[in-house]
């Protein structure tokens, strides 16, 4: 039905969560989407994957029968697929390993609609969608070895997860809204270093150069030029 | 819901610990952290006896066997007033040792000992032949005591190589005046045995004693810590237990009137008793911390109180923040618990905190001009946090930020 309104074959969505009611809410939130159509739903990723291969988004519950699932996360995001994990378990530590196993957005259950919905979008066209309780992770991440953000990148992702209103965060800093989301998005593209490789990595870094969101060099060595973070063109 | 979280906060003045190890606690169970003390003062004081028994054994043999020997032979000696000045010298050395040892204070050891070992040397030549192995030679039996108290608390291998000095230069008088008979030897060899031993007992028992009196309140202090940090665990579970029955309780009174059908999905009081109580739910998942952090205790204190008057209040931690001063925390965390005490409808509290910053953010609805709540009075102006408030129209944005100087 979408396709007979915008010609644009609407993206595919599976969802694999052990709770049918999570799963029926979920559904119901994606219902409201034309862009979007739930092609199958249960709670193994591989039996859901068998009956919707085409899927272009996997949603992914993270705890499935008592069980943390980030390997499995990894193994489908070394495959190819894109994979939104969505959890209870927001600890910052969760998120962020979620991230380096290759999931392309981590999505707190009781974020709700409006960030689902955005997050698959996103999600199905490579590009990034960092919802609020994720820029927190983002910004307090105290490994070591985390990715260097630039002073406007970190202020934006904390005025974001405090505020929860790009709007109000351009007002804050006096910027525009698509700046904010620059900013934002320019750091979870970042994240793409962190963990291991996977081809949802590749393909969000790749479509973030295409879209002029960071330059390849800045990938490259992106550590020494954090300071960089004039907003691109 | 009737359920009223007020009654498990826990008063504002109660004490938290601050953070594993240094632990502060007003707990039932937890002793005083002072009470195992530092190790080192530990075993400084245990060491006291030591030192006390080694001082005394120096000055007395000094003066018991030293003294009546040498002047038993002073019309002998070849340079009695040498050997004299010696003597005193090595008196004056011992009382001072003595005084700074009993008094805990650091002593130079290698002046001391130079001077010890030049009296050594200065003795060993007045005495002459005849006297070398007589009581008259006082400096054979009685000098390693005052080596002894010259490195007290060193290492042991600093006293060894000091008697090696001290019978190097006997054998070297020895040699030089043809005393090398083997007989002359082997009492060489006696009187260092003899006099060399009985220091070295009483040097590597104190350390010995002093090193296991450390270890065992080094032991204590850490169960102690332990302990008090435990206790604080268990009360943090016990208190969230309780609050958590009373949310369930609560939250499940909405359900079953749900249920029933005795409560309306469509009626505005019904959706708001659902989203407190799945906020206050979601903040109890959200405490994943085992011994709270004092700033987050209170705003969760804040969070709960406001929560009593009909507030959905999310309240999100990102990170630890590390040990601040009751001033910074009370500059972070007053300007959010007043403002959140006049707010309406909802409102959403974050902190993220790292090792050189903390940042608390709220954020509640901005119901507009006619409100009546006006901005809070400005925080005390603190160098080190800074505040930030602002409404957009459509949010009260309040900010406080502290930053490592």
């Amino acid at each position: 039905m979408a396709e007979a309104v915008t010609g644009v074959p609407p993206v595919g969505v599976a969802i694999v969560d052990d709770h049918p009611v999570v799963i029926d809410g979920v559904r119901a939130w994606l219902a409201t989407e034309p862009r979007l159509r739930v092609l199958a739903t249960g709670d193994d990723p591989d039996e859901v994957l068998r009956a919707a291969p085409e899927a272009d988004v996997l949603l992914l519950d993270l705890r499935l029968h008592g069980r943390m699932v980030l390997d499995r996360l990894a193994e489908l995001s070394a495959a190819g697929r894109r994979v939104v994990v969505y959890s209870e378990h927001t600890e910052p530590a969760t998120m962020l390993a979620a991230l380096d196993a290759g999931a392309v957005a981590f999505l707190a259950k009781h974020e709700g609609r409006e960030h689902c919905v955005a997050t698959v979008l996103a999600a199905a066209q490579d590009r990034p969608y960092v919802p609020p309780a994720l820029a927190g992770a983002m910004v307090g991440d105290p490994r070591p070895d985390r990715p260097a953000l630039s002073d406007k990148e970190r202020e934006a992702l904390l005025l974001w997860f405090q505020s929860m209103s790009k709007a109000s965060v351009a007002r804050r800093m006096r910027i525009s809204e698509h700046t904010v989301k620059q900013y934002v998005d320019r750091a979870r593209i970042k994240y793409t270093r962190a963990g291991r490789p996977a081809r949802t990595k590749a393909a969000l870094l790749a479509r973030a150069i295409e879209d002029g969101l960071v330059r390849p060099e800045d990938i490259g060595i992106y550590r020494s030029h954090a300071a960089a973070d004039r907003p691109t063109p | 819901m009737s359920a009223d979280l007020g009654t498990t906060v826990d008063p504002p003045a109660q004490r938290w610990p601050r953070r594993p190890g240094a632990v502060t606690t007003a707990y039932p169970g937890g002793a005083e952290p002072d009470a195992a003390g530092d190790p080192a003062a530990v075993a400084r004081a245990s060491d006291r006896g030591a030192r006390v028994a080694a001082v005394a054994i120096a000055l007395a043999w000094h003066l018991v066997v030293g003294l009546p020997g040498q002047l038993a032979a002073r019309s002998q000696l070849p340079a009695a007033p040498l050997a004299g000045a010696a003597w005193l010298l090595v008196a004056g050395i011992g009382l001072l040792a003595g005084h700074r040892l009993l008094r805990a204070d650091p002593l130079p050891a290698a002046p001391l000992a130079g001077l010890l070992l030049a009296c050594d040397a200065v003795v060993f030549a007045a005495v002459g032949d005849r006297h070398l192995f007589a009581a008259a030679n006082w400096v054979w039996s009685g000098l390693g005591w005052f080596l002894l108290l010259a490195v007290w608390g060193r290492r042991t291998s600093r006293l060894l190589l000091l008697l090696a000095a001290h019978s190097a230069i006997a054998l070297a008088t020895l040699v030089a005046r043809g005393v090398t008979a083997p007989a002359d030897l082997a009492r060489f060899a006696m009187y260092v045995y003899g006099t060399s031993s009985l220091p070295v007992a009483v040097f590597v028992g104190a350390a010995a004693i002093a090193g296991m009196a450390r270890e065992r309140a080094g032991t204590a202090a850490a169960a102690l810590a332990v302990e008090a940090e435990r206790a604080a665990a268990e009360r943090a579970r016990r208190d969230r237990q309780a609050r958590l029955a009373l949310v369930s309780a609560a939250a499940g009174e909405v359900l079953d009137d749900l249920a029933q059908g005795r409560a309306d999905p469509g009626d505005p009081a019904v959706q708001r008793r659902c989203a407190t109580a799945a906020a206050r739910l979601r903040r109890l998942i959200a405490e994943s911390d085992d011994v709270p952090d004092p700033l987050l205790h209170e705003l969760r204190a804040a969070a709960d109180l406001a929560e009593c008057g009909g507030l959905a209040v999310d309240l999100v931690n990102v990170g630890v923040p590390p040990p601040l001063p009751v001033p910074v925390r009370r500059a972070l965390a007053d300007p959010l618990t007043t403002e959140l005490a006049g707010a309406r409808d909802w409102a959403r509290l974050t902190v993220v905190a790292g090792p050189d910053e903390v940042t608390v953010g709220l954020v509640t609805p901005d119901r507009g001009p006619g409100d009546g709540s006006g901005p809070p009075a400005p925080a005390v102006d603190d160098e080190k946090v800074d505040h930030v408030y602002e409404r957009d129209g459509g949010i009260r944005w309040t900010q406080t930020r502290w930053r490592k100087r």
